[in-house]
């Protein structure tokens, strides 16, 4: 029995980089087999591992979405070996590719649904697939909420795309950061406190939340107070992976592997966990 | 009546087995046994309990090389490995070789990792029975026994002055060389102490949350030994190296004990706590593989017990664990 | 000698003086020793002390910085604290020093009952602790005169081909288990270098050089800190005899620097002191 090797990266090309913030890069990545690249299929919340070939590989979320037929992006924040070494690619620089990888945004249970979408720093970069998939089929959809934010202006991620969000009928973005800087006129709150503040309504509603842990654990405690139960929340979880195959044995949560099982969890799920991380 | 293989009769087989494969036994290093190349088929041990590190390193080796990445003018091609050597492994316990069929089951899930399936079809096992059992052995505890045939290609039993031979697979028979046949009978399989899985991973989920992890990893070193001798743990890391341009990605072993096992970049680690990272061996071994699997994520070899150097004993484990479940 | 370690202990508890006292216990092959941590008096009933107590439990004391915690020490151990004191790992006060005067350590195996002593042992000059609140066993009036390094000095006596052949064949058995390392009170670093990937010092492979580079080096970190337990040596699943490395350098510190390490905690250590007008003779 012939098995093609799973941990066999596809060749890729970065067609194009962008900067998000000061350490967080955006990369356009394409595959060179027209194949590989027309079968790409992938739905918001999945995730693929990129090589820098010579140093290693990392997962990283997808940030786009497959039905645009655009490139793969990724959001690449610059904080080891690997984001190091991507960081200092060009585009026309060959990466390799495996993936996708582990379970998506359950988009059609979302359907007719309240979202609001809360995202801290990088962790909107998972979430943007969502906002996006939800602003272009909005009739699908009840009203979008979309709370962005970061520790400072500067470390605001997809900025460009904020005009486009809220020209969307039926969608109000807050913008939000932990310290301002002379330019800023917006708000200066935790996430938390605007959640708080705005009251978000629980009925017919879905929380999707995305950022650092203790972003995470505050928001959660405001949510529940508002009367969010468990299953109308939505998140990822991260862990260290290495394989995306649940053969390195790594990223498990209790007996739940992230890269098999998520990394998409409703709270419902987490809080059933055998291990609480 | 057996088929028999007489004891020179079978170092003449092996010999001439060594011609055509790459034949691994278990041979005496200094006071170890270890499986090794066999260079000359006097030097295979066949009287030893077992040896230090499990045969796993045939089908996982410690350290193995996925692909090459080959950069030239800008391209890059990549060259993945290949496993092309014909491979027969003499002297493997019924145990060890449960402990293959164990390491069969993540390895070979959707998607195969096609390096071990590679390393599996081009090995073919020669399986020698146990006439007696360590003190430290619980093969029978863990759905395996000392003369359980299951798993190997051939299996030999120790028997007068040779060896009774059953030729059990399509590759067994390939290999197999003529047989007499004698009038000999094995001898009964050696009593193995019991340990109490019975219902081992329901006490484990009960148990997760006791204190007694945190308590029993006060003296685990969290070094690496246990998951390295173990015949079933299976857990890698993987590193691109560059020589020269080219770049070799390489999976070696890691362990789930090992400080850092689960640090991310930016410095967040969810199993920082040693009570924790502990609990993480035995949930995998006792609840989440058994779980997933249908099978214990444990042979029975005893070679944990063995070696740690603080004397982590999953045998008392399992006896705690069935204890501390019954009471929640 | 064991009634005196158990009373010593149960009343520290009993007083609250430390909430834990690191001790031996049985192993379950109910030959060998193996550490324990006694949170409660009743507990102190469990604590033994003979001849398999091999294991130095001062690694532990770094994990329990911010409690009192109850040690047993035998004399090796006890030069532990002192290097760990002086490196700033542990707080003297943060230890109750329950020392030990060692009868020496046999051969230690799972299952395997030994009368003959560690090799180790048998070259011991500190049967004695150097440091401890109380002191359990007689010591003796004088402590023998050995040949300190026998097995240095006959490795020193093969030649250079020889040395490579043997050590490239110990190096080839190494499967970077780390016990060496996780047992051994010297090596603490939060990141070991081994582990750096950035800059590559050794990598994660699992081969000869590799393997050869590792041990090594973890030798040389050890130069003028290393105090002799030979745990390292002792853990070791594939009987690699690392002691061989970290005695040659403890013998060249002891001729060229006259020192020993962890024979108090205030002698500044060859390799972590800098003055600015020294010499040793190197390259003169």
């Amino acid at each position: 029995m012939t098995v093609s090797n799973p941990l066999l990266p596809h060749l890729a090309t970065l067609q194009e980089v962008i900067d998000l913030t000061p350490d967080v890069r955006l990369f356009k990545i394409e595959p060179n087999d027209p194949a590989v690249k027309e079968s790409f299929d992938y739905q918001p919340g999945q995730f693929i591992f990129v090589s820098a070939f010579g140093t290693g590989e990392s997962p990283f979320g997808l940030t786009s979405v497959a039905y645009r037929k655009d490139s793969l992006e990724v959001a690449v924040r610059k904080v080891g070996t690997v984001t190091g070494s991507l960081h200092e690619l060009e585009p026309g620089a060959t990466v390799g590719v495996r993936g996708p990888f582990g379970n998506h945004f359950p988009m059609d249970e979302f359907k007719g649904k309240n979202i609001f979408i809360i995202g801290g720093g990088i962790g909107f970069a998972p979430l943007r697939p969502v906002v996006t998939t939800i602003i272009d089929h909005k009739a699908d959809y009840g009203d979008l909420f979309i709370l962005n934010g970061a520790r400072t202006p500067q470390d605001l991620c997809f900025s460009d795309e904020f005009d486009t969000w809220s020209a969307s009928p039926g969608t109000r973005l807050e913008l939000t950061v932990d310290a301002g800087n002379d330019d800023w006129t917006g708000r200066v709150d935790l996430i938390p406190t605007v959640v708080r503040e705005l009251a978000l309504s629980p009925e017919n509603a879905v929380a999707i939340i995305c950022g650092p842990p203790i972003m995470i654990h505050f928001t959660l405690i405001d949510l529940k107070k508002l009367g969010f139960e468990d299953r109308q929340i939505v998140t990822t979880l991260e862990g260290k992976m290495k394989c995306g195959l649940g053969k390195c044995a790594r990223c498990n949560v209790g007996d739940k592997y992230i890269c098999q099982d998520g990394p998409v969890f409703t709270m419902e799920q987490i809080s059933s966990m055998l291990e609480q991380f | 009546m057996s088929q028999y293989i007489s004891k020179q009769d079978l170092l003449s087989w092996l010999g001439k087995l060594r011609e055509s494969h790459r034949l691994a036994a278990p041979v005496r290093v200094d006071d170890l046994v270890l499986f090794k190349k066999v260079e000359r088929v006097e030097d295979i041990a066949l009287d030893f309990d077992n040896t230090t590190l499990s045969p796993k390193e045939f089908f996982f080796p410690p350290t193995e090389t996925l692909f090459y990445a080959d950069r030239k003018d800008g391209q890059v091609e990549l060259v993945p490995a290949e496993v092309t050597e014909e491979t027969v492994i003499f002297g493997i316990r019924p145990c060890d070789a449960k402990g293959i069929a164990t390491l069969d089951l993540p390895y070979m899930e959707e998607p195969g990792d096609a390096l071990y399936q590679q390393h599996r079809d081009r090995t073919t096992l020669i399986g020698l029975s146990c006439i007696k059992a360590c003190p430290e052995c619980f093969c029978t505890s863990m759905g395996s026994g000392p003369d359980d045939a299951s798993n190997v290609d051939i299996m030999l039993t120790e028997a007068g002055e040779g060896y009774i031979v059953q030729v059990l697979t399509d590759k067994g028979k390939a290999i197999a060389p003529q047989l007499a046949e004698k009038d000999v009978q094995a001898p009964p399989a050696p009593a193995v102490t019991p340990v109490p899985s019975e219902g081992i991973s329901e006490k484990m989920r009960e148990a997760f949350d006791d204190p007694y992890w945190g308590r029993l990893a006060d003296r685990c070193l969290h070094c690496s030994m246990c998951s390295y001798v173990c015949p079933t743990c299976y857990c890698f890391d993987i590193r691109d190296y560059n020589e020269n341009g080219r770049a070799n990605r390489v999976r070696s072993w890691e362990s789930c004990q090992s400080p850092g096992f689960t640090k991310i970049a930016g410095g967040h680690d969810p199993r920082a706590d040693k009570g924790i990272r502990l609990r993480q061996r035995f949930g995998h071994k006792l609840l989440y593989f058994p779980e997933h699997f249908g099978t214990m994520h444990c042979i029975g070899c005893g070679r944990c017990v063995r070696s740690c150097p603080v004397n982590i004993d999953i045998r008392e484990i399992i006896q705690d664990v069935q204890k501390l479940g019954a009471q929640k | 000698m064991i009634e005196e370690i158990r009373t010593k202990a149960r009343e520290l508890l009993e007083s609250g003086t430390v909430d834990c006292v690191i001790g031996y216990e049985r192993a379950t092959d109910g030959i060998n020793a193996r550490p324990l941590f006694v949170y409660d008096a009743a507990g102190a009933d469990r604590l033994i002390f003979d001849q398999t107590c091999t294991h130095n439990l001062v690694k532990y004391l770094r994990n329990r910085k911010d409690k009192v915690t109850g040690i047993v020490v035998k004399g090796c151990d006890s030069r532990a604290v002192n290097l760990l004191i002086s490196e700033h790992q542990i707080e003297r006060e943060k230890a109750y020093i329950i020392g030990v005067v060692c009868p020496g350590i046999v051969e230690t195996g799972w299952n395997k009952k030994s009368d003959k002593l560690r090799d180790i042992c048998q070259v011991c000059r500190q049967h004695t602790p150097v440091v401890y609140d109380f002191l359990v066993g007689e010591p003796p009036a004088s402590e023998p005169e050995v040949e300190p390094y026998p097995d240095v000095a006959a490795m020193e006596a093969k030649t250079p081909a020889e040395r490579e052949d043997f050590w490239r064949e110990q190096s080839s058995r190494c499967i970077r288990c780390y016990a060496c390392r996780q047992v051994c009170p010297g090596c603490y670093c939060s990141e070991c270098f081994v582990e750096r990937l950035d800059p590559l010092w050794v990598g994660i492979r699992i081969a000869p050089k590799e393997n050869e580079m590792w041990n090594s080096m973890r030798a040389f970190h050890l130069t003028g800190r290393c105090i002799g337990c030979n745990q390292c040596e002792r853990v070791c699943p594939m009987n690699i005899p690392l002691s061989l490395l970290n005695r040659k350098l403890e013998k060249e510190v002891a001729e060229t620097f006259h020192f020993q390490a962890g024979m108090d905690a205030e002698t500044p250590a060859p390799f972590a002191t800098f003055e600015k007008d020294e010499k040793i003779g190197i390259g003169e």
